[in-house]
Formats: C-alpha cells, sequence, structure tokens
C-alpha cells in the first residue's frame, strides 16, 4: 500500500478552496491539465493546484499536506527539460506564479531579494536599471523563473565565467513540510559559519521544500560586450580554435560549439553568417569595460589565426545579436531533420569535448540516426540531440538505446549524465549508474531529515 | 495548429493575460495542449469545459510570433468558440455586424443609462461604447510642412475601418487630408469590416464573407495599394486567406497593404506650442514588428514622448471583453502603470483607443494619433 494519500477526498477540497479562495485553487479537469506536464513532454494529471500568495499559505498548505502524506509538487512556469515539475504520483501542484515580486534590488550590498515566481530576465531588467547584473542565463531565461532557476540550479550560456545559478545564491527562505520556516544565508557575499544549507537547497528540485524568499548576488554591470562566431573546417580544428583562446588568456563570458550536423540543420533553412566551408563553429563572447573587450577582441582573434579557421566574423550591439540568432535558431532548425528529439545535456572533462562529440556521432551511426551535438563546450556541457520521428517505433526504440549509449560514454570519460537539465523522471533509471550506493544512501536520508514522509516532489530519481 | 507545441514556453514570454493573472492555465502553451488533450483522447476532457477556458484569449496574437512551430493559438480559440458559440459571442457577433447601425446611436445611448443600471459586467463595455463617440480628447499640435512626392499621382483605396466610419469620422477626415497632401488619388471602395473580430470570436463564414467583398472591391478597383491606419484591421487584412484566386493574386494583395504612417515618413511636421508635456505612445499588439506610427510619431514629435509600452496589451481582448471582463481588467492595469507618467495617450488602433479612454484615469487623454494632426 503507498504511503501516500490515495486520492483528494471532499475535506481535501474544502481544505484547499477555503486557504486559496476563488481562483487560488484549481480543481477543474481542464484548469488541471495545464500543470500536468512540462517541457519534457511527461505527464500526469494532478489532483488540485494551488496558488499561494503568502508565505504564511505555503506554511498552513505544508503543515496539512504533511499530516495527510499529501504529495506536493512545486512548480513555476515548467520549462524544465526532463519532468520534474510533473506531478507523477498524483497529489497538488504549488504555482508559485503569484508570489512574483521583486522586493529589492541594492546597490550599496549588491543584492537583490525576490519572490519565487519573478521571472528571471524581470531581475536581470530591475538590476540593469541599477547598472547591476544578475549573469545566470538559462536560454530559458525570458520565460523560466529565479525560483525554478535555483530549484533546478540552472545553468546557461555564461557559466564558463559566470558559474551556475547555485553560485549566486546568498540566501533562502523556505517552508518545510510540516510548515517550518527556515531561513539560510542572507545578505552576506561570505559565510562561512555551519554547512551550507542553502546550496544543499539550489538543485534540490524541490524535494526538501518550497521557497518562498530568495536573495542573490548581483555584481557591476559590464559596460561592453563583443562576440565572434567563427568557422572551423572539421571538429578538431574547432577544439584547437577553444584552446588558443584559453591558452592566450581570455576567459570568455560564452563559448558555444556547434557540430558540422548542426550547422547543416541551420543552413535548411536560415542564412549563417559562417564560411561555406565551415563544418564546426565557436561562438565566442567577451564583456567587461569597452577598452578591455577591445583588446580581448583582438587578443581572440590572434590566437584563433594559429589553427587557420575559415571564418572568423566579429560583432558587437545589433550585430552580436545577428550572431546569437545562429545560436538560438539551433533548437527550432534540428526539427528539420526528423519530428523528435531527444535532448541529452551530458558534460565532460572540458579536455575530453571534441573525443565526447565525435563518439556521440559514432553512436549515432551505429543506430541509424542523426545526433547533434552543440553547447556549453567552455564548462564541458554539450546538448546532445538524437532526432528520430516518434510515430516509428523503430526510431524511437533505437533513439532510447542511442541515449543510453550517450550516458555510458560521458561515464567512462569521468562525466555526467546531466550538466544542467537535472534528471527528474527522463533520466531517473540512469543515476544508479552515476552514483554510488554509498552516495544515494546519504542524499535519500538528507531528504528523509527535511520531509521524514517524503511528500516533496515524490517519483522522481532524486 | 496545436499538433506542432513541443511545450517550449517560448510562448510564456509575451503573453499578456498569462502576466496580468499568473494563471498558467490562461497562457498559449496550455491552450495549445488542451487542445491536443482533447483530440488524442475526446473522453478525457469535456469539450465543452475545454472551449470554455480556452476561450479565455485576448486573441493579440503575440504567442504566434515567438513560436519556433508555427502554432497558432488564436485561430485555435477562434475554431473552439466557432464550434461552442454562447450569448456573449452572438452580442459580439450583432455589435460587429451591424457596427453601421449600432455604433452611433449605442454610444449615444449609452450615455443615457443611469450609472445604478451599469451592472458590473457591462459597466465597462458601456462606458467604453459612451467614449466611442464625442469630441477629440486632444489638442492639435503638429502640421505637416512638406510632403514628399513619392505618392504623388498615385491612385489608393483608403480602408478606414468601422470606428472611423462610423463613429470617429474625424479620423477619416485628417486621414483623407493626409492623402490629399501626400497627391495620392483616394479611389471609392465600399468596404465591410475586416472581419478580424468575428474570425477570432469563432465566425468563420461571417469574417470570410467580409474577407471576400473586401478583397472584391480591391479587384474592381484594380488591385491598387489600400492604406489603412488601424493596425488591428491592418493585421485583419493581412490575415486573409482562402479568398483569392492565386498565391500570386494574395502576395500581391499582402504587398499592397500600407499604413498611412508608413507614407508619411518622410513629410515634415512643425510642433506647436500646446504639445503635451507627457505624452506616451501605446503600441498596439497587432503593429509589433515594423511598427510605422511609432517611426513617425518618435520623429514628428521630435523625441518628446516620454514613454511607450511594448509587452502591455490594452486589454480590449475582443469578444473576451465581454465574457470575463474580471479577466481583462488586470491586463489593462497593467498597461496604464507602463503609462503611469503620462497625460496623454496615443495609439493607432481604433480597438486600442476605445478601451483605453474608456478606462483612463480621469486626467489622462487618449487618441489615436491622427487627432493630433491639425
Amino acid at each position: 500500500m503507498s504511503k501516500y494519500a490515495p486520492s483528494l477526498t471532499q475535506a481535501h477540497q474544502a481544505f484547499l478552496s477555503n486557504l486559496f479562495p476563488d481562483d487560488g485553487c484549481v480543481l477543474s479537469p481542464e484548469g488541471l491539465a495545464a500543470f500536468s506536464a512540462d517541457a519534457s513532454g511527461e505527464r500526469a494529471m494532478p489532483w488540485a493546484v494551488v496558488r499561494p500568495e503568502t508565505r504564511e499559505q505555503v506554511q498552513e498548505l505544508l503543515k496539512w499536506a504533511d499530516a495527510e502524506h499529501m504529495p506536493i509538487y512545486g512548480r513555476a512556469r515548467g520549462t524544465g527539460r526532463v519532468g520534474s515539475a510533473v506531478p507523477s504520483l498524483g497529489g497538488v501542484v504549488v504555482s508559485m506564479l503569484r508570489m512574483n515580486r521583486i522586493l529589492d534590488v541594492n546597490e550599496d550590498d549588491f543584492v537583490a531579494v525576490v519572490q519565487p515566481g519573478v521571472v528571471t530576465a524581470d531581475l536581470q531588467a530591475a538590476s540593469a536599471a541599477k547598472q547591476l547584473f544578475y549573469p545566470p542565463d538559462p536560454a530559458s531565461v525570458k520565460i523560466s523563473t529565479i525560483g525554478g532557476n535555483i530549484a533546478t540550479c540552472a545553468g546557461g550560456l555564461k557559466a564558463v565565467k559566470y558559474g551556475v545559478t547555485r553560485d549566486w545564491v546568498l540566501g533562502i527562505e523556505a517552508v518545510l513540510p510540516g510548515g517550518r520556516v527556515l531561513h539560510m544565508g542572507g545578505r552576506s557575499h561570505k559565510d562561512v559559519v555551519g554547512l551550507d544549507l542553502k546550496r544543499l537547497f539550489a538543485g534540490s528540485n524541490g524535494t526538501l521544500g518550497l521557497f518562498t524568499e530568495l536573495t542573490v548576488k548581483l555584481i557591476p554591470l559590464p559596460e561592453a560586450s563583443a562576440s565572434v562566431l567563427v568557422g572551423f573546417s572539421d571538429l578538431a580544428s574547432s577544439m584547437e580554435g577553444a584552446k588558443a583562446v584559453f591558452r592566450a588568456g581570455v576567459l570568455p563570458a560564452a563559448c558555444e560549439f556547434m557540430d558540422g550536423p548542426t550547422i547543416q540543420a541551420i543552413r535548411m533553412g536560415d542564412d549563417i553568417p559562417l564560411a561555406d566551408s565551415a563544418d564546426a563553429a565557436l561562438l565566442l563572447m567577451v564583456d567587461g569595460t569597452q577598452k578591455g573587450v577591445d583588446a580581448e577582441v583582438r587578443r581572440m582573434v590572434a590566437a584563433l589565426d594559429s589553427v587557420h579557421p575559415v571564418s572568423v566574423e566579429v560583432g558587437s550591439g545589433l550585430e552580436a545579436e545577428a550572431l546569437w540568432d545562429v545560436r538560438r535558431s539551433i533548437s527550432p532548425s534540428s526539427f528539420r531533420i526528423k519530428p523528435d528529439k531527444m535532448a541529452e545535456d551530458i558534460s565532460v572533462p572540458r579536455g575530453s569535448v571534441g573525443q565526447a562529440v565525435a563518439a556521440a556521432h559514432d553512436i549515432g551511426r551505429e543506430h541509424g540516426l542523426q545526433v547533434l551535438c552543440f553547447g556549453h563546450l567552455g564548462d564541458g556541457n554539450i546538448h546532445v540531440s538524437i532526432m528520430h520521428d516518434g510515430s516509428v517505433q523503430s526510431e524511437v526504440d533505437s533513439a532510447h538505446l542511442a541515449k543510453d549509449a550517450v550516458f555510458r560514454m560521458a561515464l567512462s570519460l569521468g562525466g555526467t549524465i546531466s550538466g544542467e537539465h537535472g534528471t527528474g523522471l527522463t533520466k531517473a533509471s540512469f543515476v544508479n549508474e552515476q552514483l554510488s550506493v554509498d552516495e544515494l544512501q546519504l542524499m535519500a536520508d538528507i531528504r528523509h531529515v527535511f520531509d521524514p514522509n517524503g511528500i516533496m516532489n515524490p517519483g522522481k530519481g532524486l | 495548429m496545436s499538433g506542432d507545441c513541443i511545450l517550449c514556453g517560448k510562448c510564456l514570454e509575451v503573453c499578456p493575460l498569462l502576466r496580468a493573472t499568473g494563471r498558467e492555465e490562461l497562457g498559449p502553451r496550455a491552450k495549445a495542449d488542451l487542445c491536443r488533450l482533447l483530440s488524442e483522447d475526446p473522453n478525457l476532457l469535456s469539450e465543452t469545459d475545454v472551449a470554455k477556458l480556452a476561450g479565455l484569449c485576448l486573441g493579440c496574437g503575440r504567442c504566434r510570433e515567438v513560436c519556433s512551430q508555427g502554432v497558432d493559438v488564436s485561430a485555435l480559440v477562434a475554431v473552439l468558440r466557432g464550434a461552442h458559440p454562447d450569448f456573449k459571442a452572438w452580442l459580439w457577433k450583432t455589435w460587429l455586424i451591424h457596427a453601421k447601425k449600432l455604433w452611433s446611436p449605442g454610444s449615444a445611448a449609452a450615455k443615457l443609462i443611469p450609472e445604478q443600471f451599469h451592472s458590473e459586467k457591462l459597466g465597462p463595455m458601456l462606458k467604453m461604447l459612451a467614449g466611442l463617440k464625442g469630441k477629440s480628447g486632444l489638442e492639435p499640435c503638429l502640421e505637416v510642412t512638406f510632403f514628399p512626392d513619392t505618392y504623388r499621382g498615385k491612385k489608393m483605396l483608403l480602408f478606414a475601418g468601422c470606428t472611423a466610419n462610423f463613429v470617429q469620422t474625424r479620423w477619416l477626415m485628417t486621414a483623407l487630408k493626409l492623402l490629399d497632401g501626400l497627391g495620392v488619388e483616394v479611389l471609392p471602395g465600399d468596404f465591410k469590416c475586416c472581419g478580424s473580430g468575428l474570425k477570432a470570436a469563432g465566425f468563420a463564414d461571417e469574417s470570410e464573407s467580409m474577407a471576400a467583398h473586401n478583397v472584391q472591391v480591391w479587384r474592381d478597383a484594380g488591385c491598387p495599394p489600400v492604406v489603412t491606419f488601424c493596425a488591428s484591421c491592418r493585421a485583419g487584412l493581412q490575415g486573409y486567406d482562402g479568398c483569392f484566386e492565386s498565391v500570386k493574386e494574395q502576395e500581391k494583395w499582402q504587398n499592397t497593404l500600407l499604413s498611412l504612417s508608413g507614407i508619411l515618413l518622410d513629410a515634415f511636421f512643425v510642433l506647436s506650442d500646446n504639445v503635451p508635456e507627457t505624452l506616451a505612445y501605446h503600441q498596439p499588439c497587432h503593429a509589433r514588428g515594423d511598427d510605422t506610427d511609432y517611426a513617425l510619431l518618435n520623429a514628428a514629435l521630435k523625441n518628446r514622448m516620454v514613454g511607450a509600452t511594448g509587452r502591455q496589451c490594452c486589454g480590449f481582448g475582443g469578444v473576451m471583453r465581454l465574457a470575463a471582463p474580471g479577466l481583462t481588467d488586470p491586463v489593462n492595469q497593467q498597461c496604464w502603470d507602463a503609462l503611469a507618467e503620462a497625460d496623454v495617450v496615443i495609439t493607432g488602433c481604433s480597438a486600442c483607443v476605445t478601451q483605453l479612454a474608456a478606462t483612463a484615469p480621469d486626467s489622462v487623454k487618449v487618441g489615436h494619433w491622427l487627432e493630433l494632426i491639425k
């Protein structure tokens, strides 16, 4: 027998409707459907959705849920790629979109204090208005929230220079199952007292508690940036190009990579400012003061010259936007090859990226499928898209086999099955191939301390 | 139209209804997904309930612009509305079809209805009707001192739209004066409503009949350029499909649609002393992309504008204004929050003018940019 509540009783419904009046509680099937899936396409219908507007409501909810053994799934915009927001065991989805106020952007402390439902790009814009900068920028930055970003420890294009979301979290206020409020960290940029619980919560995927207030670190807004799109005749040259840039002493804010099949997919529908002979490409960005950016671009271009690129395009402002349009067009372009894809995001030691990409291509060939590799070369995080036709069962089967092979390849190179997407539902079965029995047991024990009844986002790998 | 949604969520960035309400089930992704769920398993959800929920859409079309898969949620919603009409949609249909008969008298009649009879839902609608007619709230402050010769001697049709034809005839007069200044020969053409409001409300047959009529007027006139000064009308005309003799003719139609502001971009303007101190521009949802109204005004007003909306919708929402005013109100409020510094708000869409005029704070005047022209 399941340890969870088997359904939502009338008493449960009455409690939720009372705590979240008017449109704050959703019980209709058509209303619930919107909360059944995320960007992974995985799906399970929740029993109810609630929309808290205050911390006190969250406390009451988690006190009740713990007593009733009711599964609880925190959710913001549902843009995750692995099904972490999907209510796979039924229960109550907690939509945080109405806790969306920016409480403080402070030029003296260099911090921002926000509620979890704030869209990350809105936080960046509010910071930029005061010449401050919140650097983490997952591809979903305009549509995802800071709460979701911290819950998943979102990465992004600029992780090579600025790190991932966890590196910018100074303080977290979270409500635990049972209704206890935990304040972790604060506005201090340094803090070594005790265990760093806030970093544990960053990337915990809603398994420890629900965020109600978040404090993040800010830095001065860079005054200038410039981007360089570099074409290479083959994969190996592009890897040498990246090495040359780093060896020249330049730390780019972004260092993106595209393989030949990715470039071909873009060319099927868009113009691309790369030489026709380019079969791999790097897209680099530097930021800082105007003089510093100019100097770094000169040094980068000189360093790249030693590895004989087939084309080099430098741009700032609107010209740079045109270069980044190429990067942004990858995902929609990939569907020109096949209607469906398995999008994995392995990460390997940076020096092994070339080997990983070549191995991913080999795996694709072995399974009769086209594999595209692109992504964040600067931190070894490569997106591997296994293209297939979901209506052809043999291709679906091959894609699953190819996915497993890609994961094993990443592990064999000392890497990880996920650099930023997480494991959620889609990779849950593979987690124990990466983590040891001891690690898994310790993680389960830690979760048990915060959530003894296991109500927080159950049914996922971690 | 819905099968290709990959649930990526790009549309969540632009949906004004989602932003204003914090209700994910009202976002475009949820609507596309609901349609898919309904088609995959008709027993899973009630089609009527799905239509009711998905029908809560402003029809702004912003989600279609950003969708990498070309999903058109407004069109999906129109199909659902068409399959499940209710009396509010019928009312909207009646209003639009009989615009000529109803709008002007309706506007006068609305003013006479005592406030105590304004129900909570109908109150804003009546206020909007009352605001449709009457003297301009804006004082003209722009004079054209030079017209380019680019269009001199050219024959064109003027698509004025229902509001200018039946209620705000001063817009029509000013537009004709400007076209005369440009040396354009305005051909007679008995256009009907563009049909976009009806199309969005789910009345496909009626809107297609209007489209076919309007295209025939254009053909009969020898397929000349068609000038418009309402962003929603222009978007409606651009969306015509299925009433052309060939793809080539459809392309020609698309290319002949001109905005009045676009052909005035090379004109010179002088400002009078009475230019409002704090003037802001509201960008209509249907004027996104190449917004020549904004380009013209920004140049003509010599950067005197204090602000402009970009992501905010006025909250007009067509049939939704009647069906769920409680949901359009917060959308409208976000728009006013963005325009908070302005004493005068100008725009280039008849629906936006009526909605903003009906909801403006007492101290704020709203009008079409044509009202600024002397």
